[in-house]
């Protein structure tokens, strides 16, 4: 699955929606961790088959 | 004291009355003084109390009342396991000057056992930042080469008990951190089956992947440690309510007839180790065949799934736990910690099902791998250690680490040395085993430590001038 890259002014964005220090200089020392981070959410948002979880395979395009 | 003993070959002297716990305690105490300056892998000696331990040590020694195979034995902890009355830090500002009430359920395990406690051992800062050089003490360095990582996070223990400064120590373990440094070091480290040993008392990294364990020189001082930590703890959620093997039970009766599968994959497509690594794999299988173990290779998910699903998790815990600290006082953490955890805050909610259910597929894999094996082996490092100062910030996230899958399934494995690198530091291997199987996993290290000459060689530390 592909996740959206991230960009400064979005990790800005989240930094300061959970209440974290969001300047600048922040945002650029995470840069490089934050994009590491997309590609490990796309590899955990890859398809899931039905067994992964009995309670939360319910999926709107049942497969 | 000429020699650094093991944790078993001092309990039989001491049994035998051959080795008094004080020369022992004043001998490790003397090296710590001598050696530490140049390895930092105490951030604090309690030498009262050691001698206070030891004398009564040794009072049981005279009196035959013994309580065991520890009774004498200097060890200390890593700086995350709480210890009343004396300083426990996490190695951070934010925990400077904090002075517990109460021990760690497994801090009075060790002492109930009669250990002599040395002191507090460096930690990567709360478990996780680390190496960092802005934290109110430096991070450990190796032995084996000083201007060398430890890897962490229970570097200070990798440190202590590979230079010989305590016989034995605790570690903790959410992502690897009791085998990196075992593996870096050249020492033995255990990670225990989720719920062997209690977290009460331990200062939290990410509850679901935390393990609490034992470090030593060999794999039999780990049985015999560990044999000491383990049991229910109600205070701990996780903490298993089942009798306690015998760790030491299968202990000299060699490796005929378990079934080994090698995950090669993981040290040579996904995440590709060393040529000495590879190497010290290769040979520790080609013993385990001519001893009469069935050896083959066997294929998991990538490496890189396992390596998903625990670093988010681990993160998101972790900013679950210091979420109010880190708005509060956010340039307290170290950069390494404070960078890495608030990362949690750029994923969802949705993030943390999709991994939590991946775990699961993961789980039920590693338990069908392991329906007709006894042990897993991949490699626990890719190589010798870096230089300290080559250590990137984002270096534990962005390659596949070889022991988070042992971390999201919750399944013991050790790490134990197999030999040199070409820079002279040691390489490793790791053993897995299914949950609560430790007796096997130290069967079979013990068999070939015995057969290696690894752990006849200890590092030489030129001394400060």
């Amino acid at each position: 699955m592909s996740i959206p890259p991230i960009d400064e002014a979005t990790l800005r964005t989240l930094l300061a929606r959970a209440g974290l220090p969001d300047s600048p200089e922040q945002a650029k020392a995470m840069m490089p961790g934050a994009e590491i981070v997309q590609r490990l959410l796309a590899r955990v948002n890859a398809p899931l088959p039905r067994e992964a979880e009995p309670a939360l395979t319910f999926d709107v395009v049942q497969k | 004291m000429s020699e650094i003993l093991t944790v078993a070959e001092a309990g039989r002297q001491i049994a035998a009355k051959t080795l008094s716990p004080v020369e022992l305690t004043k001998a490790h105490l003397d090296r710590i003084r001598q050696l530490d300056p140049k390895l930092n892998a105490f951030l604090l000696v309690t030498e009262e109390r050691a001698l206070a331990d030891a004398k009564a040590a040794e009072a049981r020694q005279m009196s035959g009342a013994l309580r065991g195979p520890l009774d004498g034995i200097p060890i200390a902890h890593k700086d995350i396991y709480n210890t009343a009355g004396i300083r426990t830090t996490a190695h951070s500002r934010l925990l400077e000057h904090n002075v517990p009430t109460r021990d760690a359920h497994t801090v009075k395990k060790w002492a109930d056992a009669g250990t002599v406690m040395l002191g507090k051992l460096a930690t990567h800062e709360f478990a996780f930042g680390g190496p960092s050089f802005d934290l109110p003490w430096p991070p450990a360095r190796n032995p084996w080469n000083t201007d060398h990582f430890t890897a962490g996070s229970s570097s200070g223990t990798g440190a202590a008990v590979a230079a010989g400064l305590i016989l034995g120590g605790t570690g903790s373990d959410t992502g690897g951190s009791i085998r990196g440094p075992a593996a870096l070091c050249g020492i033995a480290g255990i990670k225990p089956t989720y719920g062997l040993s209690s977290r009460a008392g331990i200062l939290p990294l990410a509850f679901s992947l935390d393990h609490a364990g034992p470090m030593a020189w060999t794999s039999e001082d780990c049985a015999l440690l560990l044999q000491a930590m383990a049991g229910h703890d109600p205070e701990d959620p996780a903490s298993v309510d089942r009798p306690v093997a015998n760790f030491t039970a299968e202990i000299g009766k060699g490796v005929k007839g378990l079934r080994i599968g090698v995950v090669r994959h993981f040290f040579e497509a996904d995440h590709r180790a060393s040529d000495a690594t590879r190497a010290g794999i290769d040979s520790a299988m080609d013993f385990f065949r001519k001893e009469g173990a069935e050896v083959r290779d066997i294929t998991l998910s990538p490496a890189a799934e396992y390596h998903a699903v625990g670093y988010l998790l681990m993160i998101n815990e972790a900013f679950t736990l210091h979420a109010p600290w880190m708005r509060e006082r956010f340039h307290d953490y170290g950069e390494l910690f404070r960078d890495r955890v608030a990362l949690a805050a750029t994923f969802s909610g949705a993030d943390i099902v999709q991994a939590t259910r991946r775990r699961r597929l993961l789980c039920r894999e590693m338990t069908e791998a392991m329906a007709d094996l006894d042990i897993i082996v991949s490699a626990s490092q890719p190589g010798e250690a870096p230089r300290i100062a080559d250590v990137a910030k984002w270096a534990n996230m962005e390659k596949p680490s070889f022991t988070m899958p042992c971390n999201v399934t919750g399944f013991p494995a050790i790490s134990i040395c197999t030999g040199f690198g070409e820079g002279g530091l040691p390489v490793s291997m790791q053993l897995s085993g299914k949950p609560f199987t430790e007796p096997t996993l130290f069967r079979a290290a013990h068999a070939y430590e015995t057969a290696t000459p690894w752990r006849k060689t200890r590092p030489h530390i030129p001394l400060p001038r």
